[in-house]
């Protein structure tokens, strides 16, 4: 212009430049380890991975060997059963918390959600050592039952991961039926019973129906970490395979990559079929709930309801806190098989530093280092598809999002698939392939929070900042970074704690030398060492546990909000 | 000292795979002279903020040239270009206190610290701020007013070439909003910046520009004075958006200016000679008067036309009636403004109204008629 020559006509192609790096690793690491294991899931068994193989033997076998169609219905029983029970328990909690008058609210909303950041597998153990062959619970309610000629069965097999799934998922339901019966607009309400309508029928016509969208996603959300969920079967199955469990059977008793690669594509069709169908009849009913001119939410203020609400919530909340307190207490004793644990002593503590200091730190390095990493490709690929709209920008989302939704033993699968036997990456329990793993698992949950940060944020303060001059890499820096920050943050708190605690994926990709703590306290319950085991969970839930903490009250980021995200 | 910035038969189409594409702008050529306040007018989806924004950059046109003096500015891209914005939303950074929100334009030209303090410190006195510099808060603790000065103050600290403003009052309240147009008016003309000021307030535009162009569709329909649109509309469609305009219909008859509205023994005539109709006697045209060229009464006389009194509003200087009139001789109620309350005269009354002699428009009659 008039006092500056242009330096440059045309294009600006550096933002292209800085977007290749992610782009390339998302397509080196997951668009071409699920294609490579859709490919491979076509292969025949034992057969090298070449279009010379192809064969649907992989899917025959599933549906014909009875080991594979039991697992392949146990996955549909417990997906179905554990989505019906939290629905059954968490709609009724959610409405007695944002309806009922009762003491505590707030104190049942915080500790409501510890089961969801328990990692599951310990609650599986804990269970066990409560309601197991020899269990503490399960011998004093056998006493109490034994006169009427009860007995209640031990926790292995699909009752108990049902039982156990759900206690662990119900949060997911009560949170989100909480939110949505405590943020219903009042007016709505209370024009229906202007126009005389009875309290049944307003919750019949109006509350329901408009809930109605969060309790799908609640429930898809369920739905979909249960089908999906490791750790508690393969701690509670025993003889029970569901199709995570028998995906790492598979690899570490067979190593039938082409198996495994076919159960792993069966998985992903029921999710991605539940996904569709969620869409389809849920989306079409969203509705604007949510009142800016917020009118206090009736509440019910007679007696007998208050009474029972404290009382069903009490029980809930206990029963699904029994395996946090239970892990406590085993930590401080060697045995624990009648009705009082035995042994008291502080050596399952005392042995930590010498025989799980490499497992710390290993959890620590690899939790850290993917978030770090995880955080940059997430907010960078959240900024590309939000702000440059690039063609294609619903697809990218869509294959970023697919890892929040993969089992992690599919995810595992995938890269042992596409990266075995070539020289692109080592895989041989490096610290680089559990990196890499964590972070395309991961990635989610840094993009969802930074786009939904990029959304709020309004165009024009990146335009002005270009107009006064400043180039692309200077508004980013100065700019966007800084007003996102609180998006990136928790996506990142999220992501590093629930790292922290990652089995299913690991499980299939560590080696000695880059053992993690809830594998060791995956090995401790198999061997029998429950003491160990509690203890190395106490250390692992209070550091969690700190960071949950801290995030929630130091400002905007909420581990609730983060979960609600799915 | 700025120079003339000329559009050249600017044409924006939208091409949105999703939707059919939108011609936003078509061929839309005319100069804002140097150190001049330009308003661009117009109903939503005139093109006006699309105009705006492809001058910033932040849109690349279709076809068509952009020019700043002799340079073509077209494919210089946006952080290139020397302009100073305010958005209507202000756009003022959270994160950064005003101090650093006004500098930052100064900060990505690596301006030295020392003259960075000067320069900030004397936009904050010209736009009235600079108590406010003192204490130095967030943006966000400002009233609207304040926030609107910083924006800008930042557009303007670094002596941009062309300032842009994008409905910069639409976020203040009413009296603000007029209070605060002059004070952008008395600082534009203080740093003579060749200016750019979008709007879909015709008040405002009429009060604030030296020049306006009225768009519409993509197109420019009228560029001109505020008086010069007010009083010689080109089109129907100008005359009913700059002020209000009661329309009948007629056809020219005898000489070209006069007209006979459909059905009446009446004759109106005009006397500008930009106002005729070039149309041959029994053209149909569109018979225009404003509501201060037109008058109530209680009585009839040989060139007035019965109606019904709907709603008399007082609104200060005059009193506005609103008059019904037969749906052979216009479609739409009469607005008429009296300087008093006609006597007599009630809601609901039938009365009579007529155009004063000599004023009044003519327009094509094929040009739909839109309200604001």
């Amino acid at each position: 212009m008039s006092n500056k020559k242009p330096r440059m006509k045309g294009k600006d192609i550096t933002p292209f430049l800085v977007f290749f790096l992610p782009m390339l690793f998302l397509c080196i690491f997951l668009f071409w380890p699920l294609l490579n294991t859709l490919l491979r899931a076509f292969m025949k068994m034992g057969s090298k991975f070449s279009l010379d193989n192809l064969s649907l033997q992989g899917f025959k076998r599933i549906f014909t060997m009875p080991i594979y169609l039991s697992s392949l219905k146990n996955s549909f029983i417990v997906g179905i059963s554990v989505t019906v029970l939290s629905l059954l328990i968490g709609v009724p909690m959610g409405y007695c918390v944002a309806r009922v008058r009762i003491p505590g609210k707030k104190m049942i909303l915080s500790l409501g959600i510890l089961p969801v950041i328990m990692p599951s597998f310990i609650g599986a153990f804990s269970w066990i050592i409560l309601l197991g062959r020899q269990g503490t619970l399960r011998a004093a309610l056998n006493w109490m039952l034994g006169p009427l000629g009860l007995q209640i069965p031990s926790i292995y097999g699909l009752g108990g991961i049902i039982f156990c799934m759900t206690m662990t998922y119900y949060p997911f339901v009560f949170l989100l039926a909480e939110g949505a019966f405590g943020a219903a607009n009042a007016l709505l309400e209370d024009s229906a019973m202007l126009m005389g309508a009875s309290r049944a029928h307003i919750m019949r016509t109006i509350t329901l129906p408009l809930i109605l969208p969060s309790l799908g996603a609640a429930s898809l959300l369920v739905f979909i970490r249960a089908i999906g969920n490791f750790g508690i079967p393969a701690i509670l199955g025993g003889e029970t395979y569901v199709l995570p469990t028998l995906i790492y059977f598979r690899i570490n008793g067979f190593w039938d990559l082409n198996g495994a690669a076919s159960i792993a594509v069966v998985n992903v069709i029921i999710t991605g079929t539940v996904l569709y169908l969620q869409k389809r009849l849920v989306s079409k009913r969203q509705y604007e709930v949510v009142s800016s001119a917020r009118s206090q939410i009736r509440q019910h203020e007679n007696k007998g309801a208050r009474i029972f609400a404290s009382i069903f919530c009490f029980i809930v909340l206990v029963t699904s806190l029994l395996p946090q307190i239970t892990i406590v207490i085993m930590s401080f004793f060697t045995k624990w098989t009648g009705l009082f644990p035995e042994g008291f002593t502080l050596n399952n503590y005392l042995r930590i530093p010498k025989n799980s200091g490499h497992e710390f730190f290993n959890s620590m390095f690899l939790s850290l280092v993917a978030t770090f990493l995880t955080a940059i490709l997430g907010s960078l690929v959240a900024y590309i598809t939000e702000r440059r709209k690039p063609k294609g920008a619903a697809v990218l989302d869509m294959a970023i999002m697919a890892p929040f939704v993969l089992p992690g033993t599919v995810v595992s699968v995938a890269l042992i698939s596409a990266f075995h036997n070539n020289g692109i990456i080592a895989l041989g329990g490096t610290y680089t392939i559990i990196i890499i793993s964590y972070m395309i698992r991961r990635t989610p949950y840094v993009y969802r929070s930074v786009v939904a940060s990029l959304t709020q944020l309004n165009p024009s303060l990146e335009e002005a900042s270009t107009i006064a001059g400043a180039h692309w890499i200077y508004t980013f820096r100065r700019v966007s970074v800084p007003l996102i920050l609180p998006g990136i943050i928790s996506g990142s708190i999220l992501t590093f704690s629930t790292l922290l605690q990652e089995l299913s994926t690991t499980i299939l990709l560590y080696g000695a030398k880059t053992r993690t703590v809830p594998i060791q306290i995956y090995s401790a319950v198999n061997e029998g060492l429950l003491g160990q085991a509690s203890a190395l969970s106490v250390i692992l839930l209070l550091i969690v546990f700190i960071i949950t903490y801290i995030s929630n009250h130091s400002g905007k980021a909420s581990l609730s909000a983060g979960l609600k995200m799915g | 000292m700025s120079l003339n910035l000329s559009y050249q038969g600017v044409n924006k189409i939208f091409n949105d795979k999703t939707k059919a594409a939108v011609h936003a702008l078509r061929d839309v050529s005319f100069t804002v002279n140097p150190g001049e306040l330009f308003c661009l007018l117009g109903p939503s989806g005139c093109g006006k903020t699309t105009l705006l924004r492809s001058t910033a950059g932040l849109e690349t046109i279709t076809s068509g040239k952009i020019m700043y003096g002799d340079t073509d500015i077209t494919t210089i891209p946006p952080f290139r270009r020397n302009i100073g914005m305010v958005f209507q939303s202000f756009a003022l950074y959270p994160h950064m206190n005003i101090f650093e929100n006004v500098a930052y334009g100064l900060r990505v030209r690596k301006v030295p610290e020392a003259e960075v303090k000067r320069k900030v410190t004397e936009v904050m006195e010209l736009v009235g701020l600079q108590d406010e510099l003192k204490r130095n808060p967030s943006p966000m603790g400002l009233s609207g007013g304040q926030q609107q000065r910083v924006a800008i103050a930042r557009a303007l600290v670094y002596d941009p070439d062309i300032l842009l403003l994008d409905e910069p009052l639409a976020n203040l309240d009413a009296k603000l909003r007029r209070y605060m147009r002059a004070e952008i008016r008395r600082i534009q003309k203080r740093t003579n910046i060749t200016t750019l000021f979008v709007t879909h307030d015709q008040e405002e535009a009429m009060a604030i520009g030296d020049r306006l162009a009225v768009l519409k569709l993509g197109v420019v329909e009228q560029i001109g004075t505020s008086d010069e649109l007010y009083n010689k509309p080109e089109n129907a469609f100008v005359s009913n958006f700059i002020g209000k305009m009661n329309f009948f219909s007629g056809q020219i008859e005898g000489s070209c200016d006069s007209a006979r509205i459909n059905g009446r023994p009446i004759i109106v005539s005009v006397d500008h000679e930009k106002n005729r109709s070039d149309g041959m006697p029994g053209t149909k045209v569109l018979i225009g008067a404003r509501p201060e060229q037109m008058e109530v009464s209680s009585l009839a006389s040989s060139n007035s036309i019965e109606g019904k009194v709907g709603i008399i509003q007082h609104l200060g200087q005059f009193i506005r009636y609103e008059v019904t009139v037969p749906c052979n001789v216009s479609e739409k109620t009469m607005e008429i403004d009296m300087p008093q309350l006609v006597p007599g005269i009630k809601e609901g009354d039938e009365v009579f109204i007529s155009i004063k002699s000599g004023k009044g428009f003519f327009f094509p009659q094929e040009v739909s008629v839109n309200e604001q």
